[in-house]
């Protein structure tokens, strides 16, 4: 199936604009793709119908800012890597951690609901915003929240919008809660031996003082730094104050010791860079013959549900590599072959097969021509209904996002 | 014919109709509206299935009910209809320890859980100041919060799953977890307009290994409210920053004997709980910020006992406001942290403009205030003075950038201020969820959303 090509692309000055658009899109039964920084094509359905892109990227300014209240208001279109530059002058941080934050939209992260690996710790996107402003179909610009941190007027809007992936309305501007920077950052990297990541991501999960975020990578040798050992390796994160920072480190250490993992790297300068870099390659893709699934679950299972995974596509000769997130418990699973119309012949198969063992797993990173033969959702959940029953109230021509999301939304 | 109908699904037990018995569930913990038809109390979900189904056959409204600590009638009926009470709901599922979490009846009361985990070294962290006597099912409702949200967030942030009977009497769940929208979110804060929470699962935390509480006095608000912003502005966020002035702090003490100092004119109790290295850094940059914003006395609290006892007397300031009047209205607003000292200034000239007795008590570190406005419910004439300053204030909130309400709720006191916070389109988009969920407006309804917003008013 060859999706829609996009006749018209609008990239409007402000949310006025947006409305505007929006309002004539829906009288005239134009649909509308909304994008940020595309970073996220590779998910979700294709759209069933295209007629115009709406781009944010022009609404890209801090509208307020008070450091002394903790509290920022973007527009959608601005990059995650330029607010966290203005934040970053106050010494305070958004931890939204979506992929390519150069190119990512608050906009798209939110809309996308990008769960990062720091949310243990942190919160999601949908506990960081505490208010925003949106475009509905028929243009109307409507409210919710606000710039303070407790809030209980009314239903909580601003969760709705965060998730739905563009299809209840466009998000024009959004509040959130600011958090000091910690003083310290460090990564640590190690090779896992035969035996050892079982052990290493336990002691890693009840440690005192949490790291961050914690992978267990195996694959991704172009995209993260470091070699495999037979378990794979390892990239932790930690953020802490100055003087917490030695004993989170030597704990580490000494945990990782008596899981049999032998000397780690220590990084400070471009410790930042190294968590990144993991970020970044939840999404990447290997050319046109790979497919990126992601499934959600508690951190306690998280690695042997990995390796049941990665055994699934072994069998279906495919190339396994895999990113478990130690501290949330997500599990990404990138499938390739060497030869893309090998890989072509494979994946529908596979996909039918992982969806059988993970009704969850989701697509996170696949090429939009092969996407409309998988179950890029996964199962669709217990209140499809309601979903439905929402989007048909808030976009009841269906002009927005159609067919990019969950159950055909 | 309801009674009837009522009994043979739930057993008589479960079924109050009498004058005597209703009477009381015309209440919550400060307003009164007119009594129920029926009570009942489930004791499984399928019990609330049934009540809904028979409201609806019936055509009379439901309200779900906690412990009826509420301030703003969120749980009280004011057409009637069945109230639906959890108090015999009120059972803690299931412990998942590896995955800190829990599944609890919305019929639990706050503290409870708390103490129930105590003995795995974990914590449920929002903590309203009324946690010995409210549900968690009613925290759900309103999106509750407590003095230490400003370390660990409102009740949104910790409630993962949700069981909920719907308008029409059947079941679903919800996750934070589920791919589509996110109506977990939504239905968090709702107030029982859009569902009936029956069972959810809830995040415990890990206590924190060091906990350090600190008491300053000031010679007013206004110098208290200071160090708190510059100790927020200073990159420091403790677990817990409250504010109480010389009319609380009186009456604490000759209600409590916390060890309130009661010769300055605002005490600010901060609470910090992290890691022992971060502890010791904290409190002498804490100490130092408030010497510098004018701290006429600052304690640390030496023991666990000491702890408490200083937490107590917070957290019993509102019931210690009976030695002052007979009754008290609390308002809730929430203003952005920076404005305090405004904020503070408008309600004391609104008291005083009214010839009205006001304490405050409040959440400073989140800019979340409540004043609470003292007097005798029998003159009439304090009585319009409570509810004038009380409208002052909410103006005043509203022009600071702030909202009409933090952490109570709407419920049926202040669903026309909604009107001055939103506009049409942000009601009616608003609405669309209601629409959705409850058309027939038969759960709670006359609470939250001003009269004429959305569908015509049903009732």
């Amino acid at each position: 199936m060859t999706p829609p090509i996009v006749a018209q692309r609008v990239t409007p000055g402000n949310a006025e604009a947006v409305a505007e658009l929006l309002a004539t899109c829906d009288r005239t039964g134009r649909a509308v793709i909304v994008e940020g920084g595309r970073t996220l094509d590779g998910m979700g359905g294709a759209p069933t119908r295209a007629d115009v892109a709406l781009c944010t990227c022009a609404l890209d300014r801090i509208l307020t800012y008070e450091p002394r209240d903790l509290t920022v208001a973007v527009e959608a279109g601005m990059t995650l890597a330029a607010l966290a530059g203005q934040l970053q002058r106050e010494r305070q941080f958004v931890p939204l951690d979506a992929p390519l934050r150069k190119r990512a939209t608050v906009g798209g992260t939110l809309a996308a609901g990008w769960l990062g690996p720091r949310r243990h710790r942190y919160g999601r996107p949908r506990d960081l915003i505490i208010g925003s402003r949106v475009a509905l179909a028929d243009g109307t610009l409507a409210r919710a929240g606000g710039m303070v941190v407790k809030n209980v007027s009314g239903y909580d809007m601003s969760k709705l919008y965060v998730g739905s992936f563009g299809t209840l309305a466009v998000i024009v501007e959004a509040h959130f809660k600011t958090l000091p920077l910690p003083e310290r950052r460090r990564a640590i990297l190690a090779r896992l031996p035969s035996g050892s990541a079982e052990r290493a991501v336990a002691h890693l999960q009840a440690l005192a003082v949490p790291p961050s975020a914690a992978w267990r990578v195996t694959g991704f040798h172009r995209e993260v730094p470091g070699d495999d050992g037979d378990d794979g390796r390892l990239v932790v994160f930690l953020e802490s104050t100055e003087t917490l920072m030695e004993r989170a480190t030597r704990d580490l250490r000494s945990v990782l010791g008596r899981a049999g993992v032998p000397a780690a790297t220590i990084i400070d300068d471009g410790a930042y860079d190294s968590f990144e870099r993991v970020c970044d390659a939840l999404i990447a893709p290997l050319g046109e013959r790979s497919v990126t699934y992601r499934e959600l679950g508690s951190p306690e299972n998280a690695l042997p549900r990995c390796t049941a995974l990665m055994a699934l596509a072994e069998r279906r000769q495919l190339i396994p590599e895999s990113i478990t997130d130690i501290m949330n418990g997500d599990r990404y699973l990138r499938v390739s072959d060497r030869d893309a119309l090998a890989f072509n012949t494979k994946i529908d198969a596979f996909d039918d097969e992982l969806h059988t063992e993970a009704p969850d797993a989701i697509v996170v990173a696949g090429q939009t021509a092969m996407r409309a033969d998988l179950a890029v959702w996964g199962e669709p959940p217990r209140t499809l209904a309601r979903m439905h029953a929402l989007k048909d109230r808030f976009d009841p021509r269906h002009t927005l996002n159609p067919g990019r999301f969950i159950g055909g939304i | 014919m309801l009674r009837e109908r009522l009994v043979d699904a739930l057993g008589a037990d479960a079924v109050k109709t009498s004058p005597e018995d209703l009477a009381v569930y015309a209440f919550d913990a400060y307003s009164e509206s007119a009594p129920p038809d029926a009570v009942v109390l489930p004791t499984s979900s399928r019990q609330v299935c049934a009540t809904v189904a028979i409201a609806r056959a019936c055509g009379v409204p439901v309200v779900g009910r906690g412990a009826g600590t509420g301030l703003c009638g969120g749980a009280v009926p004011t057409a009637g209809g069945i109230v639906v009470s959890f108090a015999r709901m009120n059972r803690l599922l299931q412990l998942d320890l590896p995955n800190r979490r829990a599944r609890v009846q919305p019929g639990l009361i706050n503290l409870a859980l708390s103490e129930a985990v105590a003995g795995a070294g974990l914590f449920y962290a929002p903590d309203p100041a009324s946690q010995r006597a409210s549900t968690l099912g009613g925290n759900i409702a309103t999106n509750a919060g407590g003095p230490h949200c400003l370390g660990y967030g409102v009740t949104a942030n910790h409630v993962l799953e949700l069981e909920v009977v719907d308008d029409r009497g059947e079941v679903f769940s919800c996750s934070i977890d589920d791919i589509g929208y996110d109506l977990t979110g939504v239905l968090v804060g709702s107030e029982g307009t859009l569902g009936l929470v029956t069972s959810a699962w809830v995040r415990l935390l890990r206590m924190p290994e060091s906990v350090r509480v600190w008491l300053a006095g000031f010679a007013d608000i206004e110098s208290a409210s200071a160090a708190v912003s510059q100790t927020i502005a200073a990159g420091i966020v403790p677990s817990a920053m409250e504010i109480m002035d010389a009319v609380i702090t009186q009456a604490v003490e000759a209600a409590f004997h916390a060890g309130y100092p009661t010769d300055v004119g605002a005490i600010l109790l901060i609470e910090n709980a992290g890691f022992e290295e971060d502890m010791q850094a904290g409190e002498a940059a804490i100490s130092r910020i408030c010497r510098d914003a004018g701290a006429l006395f600052w304690r640390s609290a030496k023991s666990t006992a000491e702890r408490a006892a200083l937490w107590a007397g917070r957290k019993g300031a509102a019931a210690a406001t009976g030695r002052i009047a007979p009754n008290y209205y609390t308002q809730d607003v929430c203003v952005p942290r920076s404005k305090l000292p405004q904020a503070i200034a408008v309600v004391r000239e609104a008291a005083a403009d009214h010839g009205v007795t006001v304490g405050n008590v409040f959440h400073a570190g989140d800019g979340n205030l409540h004043p609470l406005l003292m007097y005798d419910k029998r003159d009439r004439k304090q009585v319009a003075g409570v509810i004038g300053a009380g409208n002052v204030i909410l103006d005043a909130a509203i022009a600071l950038g702030g909202t009409i309400s933090g952490e109570h709720g709407i419920g049926h006191e202040k669903r026309e201020a909604m009107t001055r916070v939103y506009t049409t389109e942000d009601l009616a988009t608003m609405a669309k969820v209601r629409e959705v969920f409850d058309p027939a407006r038969s759960l709670n309804p006359e609470k939250i959303f001003p009269r004429g917003v959305g569908c015509p008013e049903v009732r």
